[in-house]
């Protein structure tokens, strides 16, 4: 319990400090928001009493302190793209994403676990290269290929999926299931590759061990061996890696979602570096990055869990 | 003549191609030990994995040849067996132990779940009735409180009790042979000494054979019936174990036999003599004493402490005290042992007078220099004189560059010319061909390998050399040579030692003085002879009891043996350990008088 709290004190630390970045850096970029909100061509009177009224005159130590508070009390200003309360608007984003990324998750860990472990039981054999070389294709190409190339063959040619488009799964699981399905696959792919290579490299290090030998010198069964003996072993290192895939996911929403119009938060990160919608930039990245962060914390955990040498202090 | 219960007929294995055992032929009877011996390469190994079929496991082929295991229906050829049939035998019929306890327990599960999991493959038991088969077989490998260390997993338990419950695993079906690979070579000699009193005991109580692999002949001394000696993937000898260490035929056996260093041959030896090998024209020249002993290396009060980190802050919660109040002189052209199990401190006490690592009080003088006392700089020159070799000579060779590169390295950083003909002297020093000076490392073999690390550490003609398990890593054969290639250079070149090792055969072959050290502290310093011969302290007597004789006549094995096992170092950060005091029991011949040793 002491651990959780010390790091969640860290998580809040960071946070802080990322919020403290993306306010000086949005703040230091040429324009501001009044000039966003009345555009290049406005009178300079009607633009200085905006400011006024904005308090963009304040100093910026002032002005973050308003907008870190607002973050904390609930307060997360108002979209100038959209014209909505911020807070709202990113909930539903939040729930998109967190839609895909999971998704996408789980098909990378569904492929890649088996295909990993495949490749290392048969390390040096034909099977091994078929997997690394299937490996090192997913990895080659960039997400939004396989986005195109998913939308051409599953939308247009067989029209057995929806192409575009986000449905919220409270309205109707299944449809929002079918919605995300594409997108999340093409970041799978991707990301399969990746842990692929991961399980097998750790794979086939367990598999040289002793503890494998003594196993199969038990006369347990080669699948108990390999599927229960090792893989628990190697579980704790995948899900590591899988963890921190979730911060690179978070970059890649951003093609693919516009890709699918499939309006999630990389969508409305976009929509707002477009528009240079200053709040909304500046609270898309803070959220991001909390949930990166939290996400990588639940992993170290789960490690915990899994593993019995490691002791939460 | 009853019939053997194995019988292993012109097995033949190789590996992609690579032939590892080219025709081994032997039977084990019920009841007996065999050890099969040899070093590394031998085959000895793969044989014992063949007859559990799990060679192939590690890419392996059986190409030839029949592995007969008698059964109540007749033999059956385990080299044809299908996988169901093998995964009914093993752990049934043949248990097996590996050499690495610390490896050989599945790390993430209870101990309970790799007692049970095996049993409940072969026989129908319930949870509980497997949990009760479990308890005893704890028992059985005399496991303490049996009940809580099934809850446990492996990395609560220590290396021996690992290894225990290894053996309580390969024995839990009652198997009618053991198959033993290297059970006892990582770990230390006291429990090397109750894990092959185990085995022993195990063995007379339930009449099963033990197959048993090793390249120790003093541990082939201590326990077995019969002996086969392989090499090179073949067998050379087979024969009693009383025949092979009295009347060996084989030439390889004589080889391997006179390279063994005997606990207790030194004695009324004045000084470290280097071994008779086979090959040698002529006798061994002993290193002639010295008269009048003149101080090299004078260590005062040395104590080395490492911090243990925890917290959010990583902060000094507590402290290892590797080296405590150590104290000792090495004399010009003499070497000084320094022996004890891991974890002594034996080699934190090397590294710290070389300031490898930085102790945290005492003196070191060097020629009458104080080591500690030296800046950065100053330290640099003085480095020159003192020079360290280390376990592992291919980990301490830089793979990427070639041998005479490694060896004008250190004189270059010490401004030294004439670089490529000392090189070549070097290499005619340490008796390897000129030719090698353009190979890289991995060209070599391990005793070619540490032969450079002992040219790289002559190079920059340093008094003292500190070397640290310097034959450890090697061969018996290869051990024997290296060690007569040491004695030589001290004797041409008046180099000094501090020798620190863990083996005490090759400790007395070699030493003029020696230091015991338990746990941090040195409990018994004094002349090879001295301790060796009339050791004061019960930590020097546990040990030089523990270790194996290479003689089936001198066997210490028949009853069940145990040592107390040594307590941790780390101790809070306001522990104030006493000063080490000592009783004079001889000339020059110190024992400790309050050890943690009780």
């Amino acid at each position: 319990m002491h651990y959780i709290a010390n790091r969640l004190l860290s998580v809040a630390f960071t946070l802080l400090l990322i919020s403290l970045i993306t306010f000086l850096v949005t703040n230091i970029l040429p324009g501001d928001v009044a000039m966003v909100i009345m555009g290049t061509q406005s009178n300079p009177e009607a633009l200085a009493g905006l400011r006024e009224s904005l308090g963009l005159n304040d100093p910026l130590i002032a002005q973050y302190g308003r907008w870190i508070t607002g973050i904390l009390t609930g307060d997360w200003g108002r979209s100038l793209v959209f014209k909505e309360a911020i807070g709202p608007l990113i909930a539903d984003k939040v729930v998109a994403s967190a839609l895909i990324v999971v998704m996408s998750m789980c098909i990378a860990l569904a492929a890649a676990i088996p295909l990993g472990i495949w490749a290392a039981v048969h390390r040096d054999k034909w099977q091994d290269n078929a997997a690394s070389t299937t490996a090192l294709f997913g990895v080659s190409l960039p997400d939004f290929f396989w986005g195109i190339m998913l939308i051409l063959l599953f939308a247009r040619y067989l029209g057995w999926l929806p192409s575009s488009g986000f449905v919220h799964p409270a309205d109707d699981f299944v449809a929002a299931v079918r919605h995300a399905f594409l997108p999340s696959l093409a970041l799978g792919l991707g990301l399969m590759a990746h842990l692929t290579r991961m399980t097998r490299s750790t794979m086939s290090s367990i598999l040289s061990q002793e503890f494998i030998r003594v196993a199969r010198a038990k006369g347990l069964t080669e699948r108990t061996v390999i599927w229960r003996y090792a893989l628990a072993n190697a579980i704790g290192p995948v899900m590591t890696v899988a963890g921190l895939q979730v911060g690179y996911l978070f970059g890649s929403i951003i093609v693919i979602e516009s890709l699918f119009n499939f309006t999630g938060m990389g969508w409305l990160t976009y929509q707002a570096l477009l528009n240079r919608d200053i709040p909304l930039i500046q609270s898309t990245v803070f959220v991001i990055a909390a949930v990166v962060m939290l996400t990588n914390l639940v992993v170290d955990l789960l490690y915990a869990a899994v593993d019995p040498r490691i002791k939460l202090p | 003549m009853t019939k053997p219960i194995v019988e292993i007929q012109g097995l033949r294995v190789s590996f992609g191609g690579t032939p590892a055992v080219k025709d081994v032929s032997f039977a084990i009877q019920p009841g007996e030990t065999v050890c099969v011996v040899g070093e590394s390469g031998s085959g000895k190994s793969v044989t014992s994995l063949s007859l559990m079929r799990l060679v192939e496991f590690g890419g392996g082929d059986i190409l030839d040849g029949r592995l007969l295991l008698e059964r109540a229906d007749g033999p059956l050829d385990l080299a044809t067996a299908g996988a169901a049939t093998m995964q009914d035998i093993r752990g049934n019929e043949i248990g097996m132990i590996f050499q690495e306890p610390m490896t050989s327990l599945n790390p993430v599960f209870t101990i309970e779940r790799q007692l049970t999991d095996g049993l409940r493959m072969h026989e129908p038991l319930s949870a509980a009735q497997a949990r009760t088969r479990a308890l005893d077989l704890l028992r059985e490998v005399r496991i303490p409180e049996p009940e809580r260390r099934l809850r446990q997993y492996p990395h609560e338990l220590s290396g021996g009790m690992r290894q225990r419950v290894v053996i309580a695993i390969a024995m839990a079906c009652r198997p009618r042979l053991l198959i033993a690979d290297e059970p006892t070579t990582a770990l230390d000699v006291t429990i090397q000494a109750e894990i092959l009193a185990l085995i022993n005991r195990l063995k007379r109580e339930t009449g099963m054979a033990v197959m048993f692999i090793t390249h120790d002949m003093a541990v082939v001394a201590q326990i077995a019936d019969r002996v086969v000696v392989m090499y090179q993937g073949d067998v050379v000898e087979t024969g009693t174990a009383a025949e092979i260490f009295a009347t060996p035929k084989a030439e390889y056996t004589r080889a391997l036999l006179a390279a063994v260093p005997r606990l207790g041959e030194m004695r009324g030896k004045p000084a470290p003599e280097p071994l008779r090998l086979v090959g040698d024209t002529h006798d061994p020249v002993p290193l002639t004493p010295r008269d009048t002993p003149e101080p090299l290396l004078e260590v005062r009060n040395l104590t080395t402490r490492f911090p243990v980190k925890g917290g959010i802050l990583r902060r000094t919660v507590a402290q290892v005290h590797a080296v405590e109040d150590v104290s000792f002189t090495v004399n010009k052209g003499e070497t000084l042992s320094l022996v004890g199990e891991s974890g002594c401190g034996k080699s934190s006490c090397g590294r710290s007078i070389l300031r490898l690592v930085e102790p945290v009080s005492g003196s070191v003088y060097l020629g009458g220099e104080n080591v500690l006392a030296q800046t950065k700089r100053d330290m640099r020159a003085m480095r020159r004189h003192m020079q360290m070799i280390f376990q592992d000579p291919f980990a301490s060779l830089n793979p990427y560059m070639r041998l005479q590169a490694q060896l004008t390295e250190p004189m270059q950083n010490y401004g030294l010319d004439n670089r490529a003909d000392r090189a070549a002297a070097l290499f005619d020093r340490v008796g390897l061909p000129r030719s090698f000076m353009r190979r890289f490392p991995h060209e070599l073999s391990g005793g070619q390998r540490q032969r450079i690390a002992i040219a790289r550490a002559l190079a920059v003609s340093p008094g003292l050399i500190v070397a640290d398990e310097a034959v450890s890593a090697l061969d018996v054969s290869v051990q024997a040579q290296v060690l007569n290639l040491m004695m030589e250079l001290q004797a041409d070149l008046g180099l000094s030692y501090l020798f620190i090792s863990h083996d005490m055969a090759v400790v007395e072959r070699v030493s003029h003085h020696v230091a015991v050290m338990y746990l941090g502290r040195i409990v018994e310093i004094g002349p090879r002879a001295a301790v060796f011969e009339n050791p004061h302290h019960p930590y020097t007597q546990a040990l030089l009891q523990a270790v194996p004789i290479a003689d089936p006549a001198r066997r210490k094995l028949d009853t069940d043996v145990s040592f107390k096992p040594i307590p941790s170092p780390i101790h809070p950060l306001d522990h104030r350990p006493a000063p080490s005091v000592y009783d004079t029991v001889g000339p020059g011949h110190r024992v400790i008088q309050n050890s943690d040793y009780a």
